[in-house]
């Protein structure tokens, strides 16, 4: 057993951390670029576009990677979105870790801080939150339009009316002509065209070249406020008011921004670069909504998008134009059952489903199978025919006897089974998902059993159609295999038909639809996403730059954050430290923003789009309240910051939005995994005698 | 056959192994890597086996100790006796194993004959039993059990000297009051003598957030997502009448061992089994049983069978749930296939699906008995198992706190306190100590500075950043300041209050650094009363110690210590 100090003056398990985060920088932003991993041994080499396929792709084997990588895992798992987040970030606060080391903090300060920090930095960003509230309500309406045009189209008008009307409500006193004036001599007389001039350049250069200049005058920052419905809904009479009062107001988080009211415009902003798959992601929501109206009773209960419901299938060689999506399943089979097919098509037809392998000799998970059993014959003639034949026969005529012509197998199925069963127009489909076997026994009223000899009555479900996918002599691939669709009256089931003409691209494209769909998910589950864009990790950066300067009040406990101890001398001299530490964390945020900048090939380089941020970051924290600055920032179209890499068409920019929870959980994951290596000093190698390490491993170890 | 014979090798002998270089060394690193463990701001380990396998970081001596593989025999020694004092206290695993170190290192240095320091040794722990059992005693406290504070903050101790579970004080919050709320839970209503404490069981839950976690009273048994679809029939009003098996129903017949079954063509031997299956399938709807549950597998027919006789039927429940499981519903755990005898089943309330995270559970509610399930969750898979130790930990001590309802004060103010103790009793009373051993006082002079430099150094491990710790002339407890200041400072301002936190700087105290040999003075003993009267308010927790765990610790680390500094040959066989 070995042991090794790690922080002997440079922590390696940071610099290992921040080593690895590296490799991730290309995915993220909307514009990603894809990396070829090459396999020295075997040169077998992979194309990934993802952290989580890279990670497993790399070898992660050292004590700080497989954290990393279990972070990355868990994280993916459980929201599907963010792992580029959470590596990033890892690698950015490391970074900004050491910076803390480097300039003596004591480690407890480091982590209390950071952690106090970005909690305080999760209940800021809650100003950016958009409702998502009604989606469904016009879907109805909205169901012939799709693409990009609904966004400005159905969107704007609503919340220009209202925008407009704000100052006849507000009975502003003194603020009045100046808005009006400022309002109307832009556009006079064109009231709902008030906000076009940020679909156009020219007049939004025009716009914030007004803004700037009034920028330094409070009560302008209040009427630019105005344009904002939180205007609306306080009753009070804003007047003039105190710049005081005007923070009190932006601190709390009542500034409610739009809304967001359509599925249409949900998707392209949750979209992040990736039209064509949420496409896919969201034809599918429609159809599940379609589904759920037309079941009885579906008035009682909201609609839930229901992502366990949704299956991908990817055909690889054809063109991308075929991706679809369609309710019920597909799956492949041979094409030597295209009579079968054929034969079964156009009548509703009888289902078992089975748990586990259909072959003769398998016994349930858990059976085990004693070895000291011999069989001996009496006397008694022995029957021809091999075990495997007989039990074959007797499948055979338990589906006659019920008949069945469709057996679903979420496990293996004989072969000689499924060619006896050809021969009666009997399907056999084996390896299907265990969901996809749930969803048809509801469907259908099948029971699923483990043993086909189980089957009764009550086990059969029916009402299950088969047809041909597409023109069975289309699309066959190499392997002589076509694909087919099953499915039921009223089944929940949707199946999203990925295609793409480049094999090797196939598994990003599932990855992305995933994506897609997981952030569809969380977005309508929580009915709330935030401000997409990267606005609230701008947000983060300028409040932590705020929080460093402000000083710390006497016996606040919660700045404390993971200080338990208050009696230890940290916990005094915390204050000391805090303004550096904060700064340090907020750098990793500036990082984030930068890299995110040069990715989307605004700036040439890191520098440039450093810069860029800086300026922002000074602006935003000049204002004395971010968060307007940023909705400010956020409604106009050329200020850079806030639309990135979508579309370079300023008519066709709709919002950016992105989730909530699993975006806050990959903030939170990254710096819990920076500040678990940060406390580790010394990494522990059980189990393997001294001679089994590699000597060059064996640098700086101590034995016991 | 050939055989080979070898002639066997002599045994090798090494005296006085403490001597010996090699072995000073691996016990200085074997220190210092349980030193830098030590307290709040403790540093973690990451503990792996260099080849992939997975990465446990961790600061508690549980984990630690039984992932060190060791080939001295002393370190082996001093090792086994920590793990042994752990398995039966839960709590001040690196307090026993530091102290040891400390004392071997010490006592070695003072150059005393062996039998001399043993002797001594062990009376000075006899003094400080005495005096942590005694009513004069300066750093214990009572524990008053109508209310929480002091239970509350014995839990928050425990957990907040785990920096690896890397908690908020938010969350320490939530969880302490979980813990104290489950541990409430095993309380059995009745009081019947003798009183038996029912079980709590902790489930870790990856994905949620820590304050998600939860207590339920009951048993949670984690099931896959579809099944449970399937084992939703009706619902009864009335209690409901379980059986619980503990052997396999998955109609596999016991293993023959060496010999061979011989059976004959046409016989089957599954059918068979499954027919005794089946049966005993209908003796319980007969019984009319309404909840079967299995500890291991159950054959896919009977499950069948059982449910449409619309009986719950449960398998793969595991191993760990069958005793609270036994204990919730008084269901004896069923070993065989034969006939069930009545006396066997027991009942439930009720029962509840429930979804926590991405996992589905089966919620059982006893009818009174003290079990329940307290759930843990947390985002990362490390972090989730080292909270998981450190709440079984608090579970265990507050259980401890029960049989003797004192705690001990925290923070290092206990060692600080006993060692200004024992160094006042050995300069004005040596003969209180010495109750004529046959030792000269100045021998006791010299193993009482070593025994309470082991002492104020063990506190001192608190420290990771480099602070200096001071002691006050007035109680002897335990402060931190920052190291480096300017000699002309105020120190009551500087200071805030002592480690446990029971006293205030601005008490008119006098401070000196602990680290130098200070005038021996005499520490207030009895706490007073005002002292913690001021300190009962919420915002200013005490830091204690469970009384039980810290004396064994105490007891284990000195008894170890003399045992280790006795061995004079250590005879290894090579063969």
């Amino acid at each position: 057993m070995a042991c090794r100090i790690i922080n002997k003056r440079r922590h390696v398990g940071l610099q290992q951390l921040s080593s690895f985060a590296e490799t991730g920088r290309a995915f993220l932003g909307p514009v990603k670029s894809s990396k070829f991993i090459t396999d020295e041994g075997c040169h077998k080499s992979v194309l990934v576009s993802s952290t989580v396929r890279l990670l497993e792709s790399l070898d992660t084997t050292s004590a700080v990677g497989q954290l990393l990588n279990e972070a990355v895992q868990a994280q993916n798992d459980t929201y599907r979105t963010g792992a580029t987040t959470l590596l990033f970030l890892a690698g950015a606060w490391s970074r900004a870790v050491e910076e803390c080391l480097h300039l003596g903090v004591p480690i407890p300060i480091i982590v209390s801080v950071m952690s106090e920090g970005l909690n305080s930095c999760s209940e800021e960003v809650v100003s950016l939150q958009v409702p998502v509230h009604n989606i469904f309500d016009h879907m109805d309406s909205t169901e012939a339009v799709s693409g990009l045009e609904t966004v400005s189209g159905s969107s704007l008008p609503q919340d220009l009316s209202e925008a407009i009307s704000v100052p006849e409500k507000q009975d502003l006193k003194d603020d009045v002509p100046q808005l009006a004036t400022y309002s109307l001599s832009e556009k006079p007389g064109k009231s709902p065209k008030f906000f076009k001039p940020q679909a156009t350049v020219e007049a939004g250069k025009n716009t914030s070249q007004t803004l700037k200049n009034l920028h330094t005058d409070t009560c302008f920052r209040k009427s630019v406020l105005i344009h904002s419905r939180h205007f609306k809904r306080t009753d009070n009479n804003q007047g003039i008011c105190t710049p005081n009062r005007f923070l009190e107001q932006c601190g709390a988080a009542t500034f409610q921004t739009y809304g967001c009211r359509d599925l249409v415009e949900l998707a392209v902003g949750l979209s992040h670069g990736d039209g064509s798959s949420m496409q896919l992601v969201e034809a599918a929501v429609r159809l599940q909504y379609q589904n759920a109206c037309m079941q009885p009773g579906s008035r009682a209960a909201p609609f839930m998008f229901d992502i366990s419901r949704l299956f991908t299938f990817c055909l690889p060689g054809l063109p991308e134009t075929f991706s679809c999506v369609c309710p019920g399943y597909i799956t492949l089979v041979s094409i030597s059952s295209a009579a079968m097919i054929q034969e079964l098509q156009n009548r509703p037809i009888r289902v078992v489903l089975i748990e586990g392998d259909l072959t003769e000799s398998y016994r349930h998970l858990g059976f085990n199978k004693s070895t000291h059993i011999k069989t001996v014959l009496d006397g008694v003639k022995l029957q021809e025919d091999s075990s495997e034949e007989l039990w074959a026969n007797h499948v055979l005529q338990l589906l006659i006897k019920f008949s069945v012509n469709l057996i679903l197998v979420e496990g293996n199925v004989s072969e000689h089974l499924i060619e006896k069963c050809r021969h009666r127009n009997q399907l056999i489909i084996g390896s299907v998902n265990g969901r996809v076997m749930q969803t048809f026994a509801e469907a259908t009223g099948a029971v699923q059993v483990a043993y086909i000899t189980q089957v009764n009555e009550d086990c059969v479900g029916s009402g299950v159609s088969v047809t041909f996918w597409r023109n069975p002599l289309d699309d066959l691939d190499r392997s002589n295999r076509m694909a087919i669709l099953l499915k039921t009256e009223g089944i929940s089931m949707i199946t999203a038909v990925l295609t793409s003409p480049v094999r090797a691209q196939m598994q990003t494209k599932e990855d992305r639809f995933w994506t897609c769909a997981y952030r569809v998910h969380h977005a309508l589950k929580e009915e709330k996403v935030f401000l997409g864009g990267s606005a609230v990790e701008f947000l983060c950066l300028s409040h932590l730059h705020i929080l460093a300067e402000q000083p710390l009040q006497k016996g606040d406990h919660a700045c404390l954050g993971r200080l338990h101890d208050t009696s230890s001398w940290l916990a005094s001299s915390l204050a000391s430290y805090r303004p550096t530490v904060l700064k340090c964390l907020a750098d990793g945020w500036h990082r984030y923003l930068s890299a995110l900048l040069c990715n989307t090939a605004t700036y040439s380089s890191e520098l440039e789009a450093s810069t860029f941020v800086q300026h922002h970051v000074q602006n935003a924290v000049d204002s004395g309240c971010p968060s307007a600055y940023i909705l400010k920032e956020y409604n106009k179209l050329n200020s850079g910051i806030f639309n990135l890499g979508i579309s370079n068409k300023p008519e066709q920019i709709p919002r950016v939005y992105d989730v909530v929870t699993p975006k806050i959980e990959a903030w939170r994951r990254a710096l819990d995994l920076v500040l678990l290596v940060l406390q580790t000093d010394t990494e522990i190698i059980t189990g393997l005698g001294h001679t089994q390490i590699n000597s060059q491993k064996l640098e700086g170890c101590l034995f016991l | 056959m050939m055989s080979c014979l070898e002639a066997k090798k002599p045994s090798l002998c090494h005296r006085e192994p403490l001597t010996a270089e090699k072995v000073r060394t691996t016990l200085a690193v074997l220190k210092g890597v349980l030193t830098s463990c030590y307290g709040p701001f403790g540093r973690l380990k990451q503990l792996h086996n260099g080849v992939g396998g997975s990465v446990c970081t961790t600061s508690q001596s549980a984990v630690l100790l039984r992932n060190l593989s060791v080939t001295h025999p002393v370190l082996k020694v001093l090792i086994a006796s920590v793990q042994n004092h752990v398995s039966c206290f839960s709590d001040c695993g690196l307090f026993t194993a530091i102290l040891c170190c400390n004392l071997i290192e010490n006592v070695q240095k003072t150059n005393l004959a062996t039998a001399t320091a043993i002797k001594l040794n062990k009376r000075l722990l006899n003094f400080c039993t005495n005096y942590l059992r005694s009513e004069s005693c300066g750093c214990r406290i009572p524990v008053d059990f109508s209310s929480t504070q002091i239970l509350l903050c014995l839990v928050r101790s425990v957990l907040t000297s785990k920096p690896a579970c890397m908690l908020t004080r938010k969350e320490v919050d939530h969880i302490s009051t979980l813990i104290l709320r489950a541990f409430l839970f095993t309380i059995p209503e009745s009081t019947k003598n003798p009183i038996i404490l029912g079980k709590s069981i902790i489930i870790s839950l990856k994905g949620p957030r820590v304050t998600d976690s939860t207590v339920l009273p009951g048993v949670l048994i984690e099931i896959p997502e579809i099944q449970l679809m399937k084992t939703l029939p009706v619902r009864k009003s009335s209690a409901l009448k379980v059986a619980l098996f503990s052997t396999s129903l998955s109609g596999d017949f016991s293993d023959p061992g060496e010999g061979s079954v011989v059976v004959s063509y046409r016989v089957s031997l599954e059918n068979a089994v499954l027919d005794q299956l089946i049966n005993l399938g209908r003796q319980l709807v007969s019984d009319h049983v309404d909840l079967v549950l299995c500890q291991k597998v159950m054959h896919p027919s009977l499950k069948r069978f059982l449910r449409t006789h619309h009986i719950i039927a449960i398998d793969r429940v595991g191993v760990t749930p069958i005793e609270p499981l036994s204990k919730a519903t008084g269901a004896q755990p069923i070993g065989s296939l034969g006939p069930v005898s009545p006396s066997s089943y027991g009942s439930v309330k009720d029962w509840h699906s429930a979804q926590f995270g991405c996992k589905h559970f089966f919620h059982l509610i006893p009818n009174e008995a003290p079990v329940c399930t307290l759930l843990l969750c947390n985002r990362n898979d490390t972090v989730a198992d080292e909270l998981k130790l450190a709440c079984q930990t608090a579970l265990h001590v507050l259980q401890l706190t029960v049989k003797e309802p004192w705690v001990l004060l925290g923070g290092g103010c206990t060692e600080t306190h006993l060692a200004a103790c024992i160094r006042h009793t050995t300069h004005k009373e040596p003969g209180n100590i010495l109750q004529g051993e046959g030792c000269t006082q100045a021998e006791l002079q010299l193993i009482a500075e070593a025994f309470c430099s082991a002492l104020e150094s063990l506190a001192g491990s608190l420290e990771h950043d480099g602070g200096e710790i001071l002691t006050d002339m007035k109680h002897g407890h335990f402060w931190s300041m920052q190291a480096g200041l300017p000699s002309v400072v105020n120190w009551p301002d500087l200071l805030s209050q002592c480690g446990c936190g029971v006293y205030s700087s601005q008490e008119e105290l006098s401070w000196s650094v602990l680290r130098n040999t200070c005038h021996p003075f005499a520490p207030q003993t009895c706490i007073p009363h005002e002292a913690l009267e001021i300190n009962q308010q919420p915002a200013r927790g005490l830091i204690v110690d469970c009384l039980t765990a810290k004396l064994s610790g105490l007891q284990v680390a000195v008894e170890t210590a003399n045992l280790i500094l006795d061995l004079a040959y250590v005879i290894e066989d090579k063969n």
